[in-house]
């Protein structure tokens, strides 16, 4: 499966881990920002986690359905791009049969944890 | 902050992506990719009757890849902007200022893009820088404050900001990397912020180089 590990979680269903760490000192909170009391979710390096994603598997996500869709939020109409001269981005609805065209570099690690 | 809409744009795409069936579409498509960070992107509108502060509209945040293909999709590209106005995406909670505390000690990687360059360059370094930062593509991502694009007449300028510049090594790691990912032949330098506020930045000599 070349899922991502951060898609292989989320598309198997599973209850999200949660764990309670109570702090009673402010010297019991880890020394990096990117880490959490306890560890994080995506488990702990020395030095901190980071989720990293490198800039092809960013781009490969460019044509998801989700990407496409409008912001939510409100947004100056200066700024929007002007829909009749919206060459560049493929206007086509999220709805239109996707072909298999896009696929994933099965061969590249597009997802790493920083360690 | 005046305008400012810094609302949520969580899980709206829901209604468009199940009009089909699941059947062939890749696992990465079904849902949406964390950053490591919340990231705020932030418009500079040129606007006369303002003070600069004023003019500075943190305009929504974005904390998954796909919600910034979304806000990238539908706003315009730098290329595509009026002269005097400027993009920053930055960690949410540090302002695109030098005076935020995040920045007061901090400093900026230049780069400035001849007028012929807008066309050929500018988006593209633009997209590439942003991605750079939100991907965590920096060994020491943990000093990068956040970037800004200017549109200029003269010089179009992209800059990463970086929060400490006494951290010689962590900076030119960025200033190695951002140079290498870009593909620029050239020299960039990396300016303090304290020396940008005193001189025009033509001015301002550069503490580091790569």
């Amino acid at each position: 499966m070349s899922a991502s590990p951060i898609a292989r979680q989320a598309t198997h269903s599973q209850a999200i881990p949660s764990r309670r760490v109570l702090i009673t000192d402010p010297a019991q909170m880890p020394d990096v920002y990117s880490s959490t009391p306890g560890g994080t979710i995506y488990s702990t390096t020395p030095g901190g986690t980071r989720i990293v994603y490198e800039r092809s598997f960013m781009m490969s996500l460019r044509q998801s359905p989700i990407s496409q869709t409008p912001p939510k939020c409100s947004l100056p109409a200066a700024l929007l791009k002007n829909p009749s001269s919206a060459q560049q981005s493929p206007a086509t609805p999220a709805q239109k049969p996707r072909s298999n065209s896009i696929s994933f570099d099965e061969s590249q690690e597009t997802f790493s944890m920083d360690l | 902050m005046a305008g400012n809409n810094a609302e949520d744009v969580e899980g709206s795409a829901g209604a468009d992506c199940k009009t089909n069936s699941t059947a062939e579409v890749p696992p990465e498509f079904l849902i949406k990719h964390p950053l490591q960070n919340t990231w705020s992107l932030w418009f500079y509108d040129n606007d006369r009757t303002k003070s600069w502060e004023e003019n500075q509209i943190e305009l929504t945040t974005f904390d998954t890849v796909e919600d910034f293909w979304r806000l990238y999709h539908h706003i315009k590209l730098p290329s595509e902007l009026r002269q005097g106005h400027d993009y920053a995406v930055f960690k949410q909670g540090i302002r695109p200022m030098w005076e935020d505390d995040a920045n007061k000690m901090g400093g900026r990687w230049l780069i400035s893009l001849e007028k012929k360059q807008r066309n050929s360059d500018l988006d593209r370094f633009w997209l590439d820088v942003v991605l750079l930062l939100i991907g965590e593509n920096f060994e020491h991502a943990e000093e990068i404050c956040g970037a800004v694009v200017n549109v200029r007449p003269k010089f179009d300028k992209i800059a990463i900001w970086t929060a400490d510049t006494s951290k010689q090594q962590a900076n030119l790691e960025i200033g190695r990397k951002l140079k290498d990912q870009l593909g620029i032949h050239g020299v960039i330098g990396f300016q303090l912020h304290r020396d940008t506020m005193v001189k025009h930045s033509s001015a301002t000599k550069n503490l580091y180089t790569v």
